[in-house]
């Protein structure tokens, strides 16, 4: 690339296309209504709660840190020691987090979450033709166009003008390359709109292919290690001065979440629990073996019970053990209209966990209207190619069949959103904000994450995954950002205490 | 000075309204937790603390925005503010906001105004939300201006001159852009804005483009922030009243120079004795918005000063009893007269 020229790739337009309303402009919701106290609108427009009642007092307490710190620095202890064990949360709310500093916070060993080393493949560096730059950038920008607009014609059921919107979007494909960027994205929602107008049956899964995949995009980018690590951190927090602990995993998998955590429960100071994990779904063969194993070379006494897809039901929980429950990814399945999803949630709520972990895509590929849903998605999953891309997990040439299995795990996921309806389509993802509401009307209660398992994943991300990558923290959640656009993110709920939950009457056999 | 410290206090609030003072103040006492002795950065706590917005293709009050990257091997990010575009039919709003930056050149002139964000070289990015907010006051203040605000690298990480070189670049790639050119002559019409490290940011793309040939309408600078070896009354007499403290300044100086150098260095004091001469360059008008709280307010008044005997013009908005970081929020006649003058400044240099 000559020095002088600009690497603009506007096709980055993709990024942070939010459809969402200002985060911190004032909605009216019913909490709003039914509290006395109204919040300084000044300061909420700003990224601060703060009522309006308590602003003198949190100006008092602001200089009375204020002074504590300057008091300190004379004495000869400098802000970077007297607050180094503090742990900050939720930093929206002001007096609180005024508050938790101005006590003393006595030095927190909090065991701390070390990843396995995964060696990325450097960045590749975006090497395109500054010439071809220009016709390739109108190209690519008609490109999308189209697309939106037949994605609107479907909606309208007009698939006479969706068939020649694809006809003529596949001439413009030569003029794109489709090795990488948004022509590489839109060769994948291309064929998904022509699958959907043409028909074509879903291609058949095989729970193989399933684990292969996943397994290949859990390595190319740091989302699924960003989803462990943060939840791992969340329930070690949990399970601090717990000797018997019991984590029941939604989704088991190749159980790649586990090893870090049986590692740092080794690690704890006064010695490792007993771990009893449950996994649920499709596993890899003997991989509570393996798990099994590892426990016993660092001395956590370990045991291993493996449950079928959707029989949450059957797991029992002993009396005396705390109880996490980790969801990564699985939530949003169970969202079609006939989905079990408030079945599941009170199931969960009935084995009274101790921290139930919660990690979705950032995104809002639900929703009701199919040219919405299909905008939404065209911009996140750019976002994510994009990310592969300069990660070097992305493929060659995605029209010759070179795509990297990390992109094929995707694609499957752009073709259900825009192929699928029913029950059919499972991948129904919500931003956190629906999360939110969805779990405090199931009798769940956030758990702030804080700084130190912000710090941590921040750390993480930059020793081991290419720039552009960052982390940021909204309403005690945390969330993987690429350049500024959030992917996936991470939460922590408990029961709330004046939840009532009733006894199980019989348990349901739940499908999903 | 940790006793005289509660006596500036009360001073404080007696000139600032309450909700700015627990803004400012709670930024002084977070940003005292980042910054090291050793003149490293808790960066990871920083990020955490910081208070951010995502862009949104969405209109809000009119206006809509979007990140782009323009520089991939330097991570240069913006942030694009504009006016939300007409939506033609069934367009979808990201359709049309696609379609407003492939326009040709607008027969209407209309300015556009590179940001550079405040935070003494350390703090901050574009999507930071007072300065999201700050942004898309200013397009519809100058009547449907794009704003660009520049996610520039900040210190320590990244020392003088990488901030000025995110700033050029993000000009060269304006400069770039058909749809960003107005009126008959198909001009880029052109600011430079910036708060504190913004507007230093803003006077040395300035030198630049000056230099380059590259025209720039107008430099809006507000609390820009400029110092030297010496120290000066302000300095002497405002240290650590009103939410500043001269160590801090010192802090982030030496974060943000090369190593080694002091304060003497034209980075940071552009007309000192290392000065560069400004006087055969056409550099542009300049508005000037100075705090008469802000410890720095004698070396920005000596900036101005430095513009006039190079024969340049420079327009003082000089508010008494105006702490920093009162364009923050709407509730004070310093920030409605403030964006008055920016708002006319810019209509008439258009």
């Amino acid at each position: 690339m000559p020095k002088d020229a600009i690497d603009t790739n506007p096709l980055v337009l993709r990024n942070t296309f939010a459809m969402g309303r200002h985060p911190y402009h004032p909605q009216p919701t019913d909490e709003d209504s039914s509290s006395a106290s109204e919040t300084d609108t000044l300061l909420a427009g700003v990224g601060y709660t703060v009522r309006s009642s308590d602003l003198l007092n949190v100006a008092d307490r602001l200089e009375k840190l204020d002074s504590t710190i300057i008091a300190a620095a004379a004495a000869g202890v400098p802000p970077e020691f007297l607050c180094s064990s503090a742990v900050h949360y939720n930093p929206s709310d002001l007096a609180s987090w005024i508050d938790s500093l101005l006590t003393e916070v006595p030095p927190q060993s909090s065991p701390s979450m070390w990843m396995d080393a995964v060696c990325l493949p450097p960045p590749s560096s975006f090497s395109i033709d500054a010439h071809r730059l220009g016709e390739e950038e109108d190209a690519g920008i008609r490109l999308v166009h189209l697309l939106m607009t037949c994605a609107d014609s479907i909606q309208h059921d007009d698939h006479v003008l969706a068939r020649s919107l694809i006809d003529e979007m596949r001439l413009l494909l030569p003029l794109i390359g489709v090795g990488y960027g948004i022509g590489k994205v839109s060769i994948f929602f291309l064929d998904a709109l022509d699958r959907r107008i043409s028909f074509l049956p879903q291609p058949t899964k095989s729970v193989l292919e399933d684990e292969i995949l996943y397994s290949h995009f859990y390595e190319a980018c740091p989302n699924i290690k960003f989803a462990h690590f943060t939840a791992n951190q969340a329930i070690l927090e949990a399970f601090n001065g717990c000797d018997r602990v019991h984590v029941i995993d939604l989704s088991l998998m190749h159980g790649l979440q586990w090893p870090a955590l049986i590692q740092a429960l080794a690690l704890r100071p006064g010695g490792p629990p007993a771990l009893r994990l449950t996994g649920i779904g499709p596993q890899t063969p003997k991989v509570g073996l393996r798990l099994a194993e590892l426990a016993r070379s660092v001395g956590v006494p370990f045991s291993f019970h493996a449950v079928a897809a959707g029989r949450l039901d059957s797991v029992r929980v002993k009396p005396g053990e705390a109880v996490a429950i980790n969801s990564v990814l699985q939530l949003h399945l169970l969202l079609s209209e006939t989905g079990p999803i408030d079945s599941v949630l009170t199931l969960i709520r009935e084995l009274r966990p101790k921290i139930l972990t919660v990690v979705e895509q950032e995104a809002d590929h639900n929703k009701p209207a199919f040219l919405d849903r299909f905008t939404e998605a065209l911009f996140y999953y750019s976002t994510l190619f994009d990310s592969l891309a300069a990660s070097g997990g992305g493929g060659g040439r995605v029209d010759v069949g070179c795509s990297a299995p990390a992109e094929v795990y995707l694609q499957r996921e752009i073709c259900n959103i825009v192929c699928c309806e029913g029950s059919e389509r499972v991948e129904r993802h919500e931003p956190m904000g629906r999360w939110r509401v969805r779990l405090g009307r199931a009798g769940f209660e956030p758990m702030h994450l804080g700084s130190n398992a912000f710090r941590q994943a921040s750390m993480l991300l930059k020793l081991f995954s290419s720039e552009g990558y960052g982390v940021e923290e909204v309403e005690g959640c945390l969330s993987l950002s690429w350049h500024g656009r959030l992917l996936i993110t991470a939460s922590a709920w408990r029961a709330r205490a004046d939840s009532a939950v009733a006894p199980p009457a019989c348990h349901r056999y739940i499908v999903w | 000075m940790a006793g005289s410290n509660e006596v500036y206090a009360n001073e404080s609030r007696t000139v600032v309204p309450l909700n700015t003072r627990v803004l400012i103040h709670n930024f002084k006492v977070s940003y005292s937790m980042l910054r090291r002795q050793d003149g490293s950065f808790d960066r990871h706590l920083s990020e955490y603390l910081e208070r951010k917005v995502p862009a949104n293709a969405k209109p809000v009050d009119g206006v809509v925005s979007l990140d782009l990257l323009l520089d991939r091997p330097t991570n240069l990010l913006v942030r694009i503010y504009l006016p939300a575009p007409a939506v033609s039919g069934n367009e979808l709003p990201q359709q049309a906001l696609l379609s407003a930056l492939q326009r040709p050149p607008s027969p209407d002139p209309f300015p556009v105004i590179i940001f550079f964000h405040g935070g003494s070289f350390a703090h901050s990015s574009i999507n930071t939300t007072i300065y999201d907010i700050l942004c898309r006051r200013f397009v519809t203040l100058c009547g449907g201006a794009v704003v660009i605000s520049v996610n520039y690298r900040r210190s320590p990480e990244f020392r003088c001159p990488c901030a000025y070189d995110d700033g050029w670049t993000a000009l060269k790639w304006a400069s770039s852009q058909p749809w960003l050119r107005s009126g008959e002559d198909a001009k880029l019409r052109v600011f430079l804005a910036g708060d504190s490290s913004g507007g230093n940011i803003a006077h040395h793309v300035a030198v630049r483009a000056a230099e380059s040939g590259i025209h720039i309408s107008g430099n809006i600078l507000l609390n820009p922030l400029f110092g030297g070896n010496g120290r000066t009354e302000s300095e002497l007499e405002l240290d650590g009243k009103y939410f500043v403290a001269l160590d801090d300044r010192d802090w982030y100086w030496k974060a943000f120079l090369p190593e080694g150098a002091d304060r003497d260095h034209p980075a940071c004091n552009p007309f000192g004795p290392n000065g560069v001469k400004l006087d055969e360059l056409p550099f542009p008008k300049s508005l000037l918005v100075v705090a008469s709280l802000d410890l720095t307010k004698d070396w920005q008044l000596a900036y101005a000063e430095g513009l006039r005997k190079a024969g340049h013009e420079v327009n003082v908005i000089f508010r008494d009893q105006a702490t920093v970081g009162f364009y923050f929020l709407p509730n004070t006649n310093h920030y409605y007269e403030v964006m008055e003058e920016i708002r006319s400044f810019v209509n008439s240099n258009c």
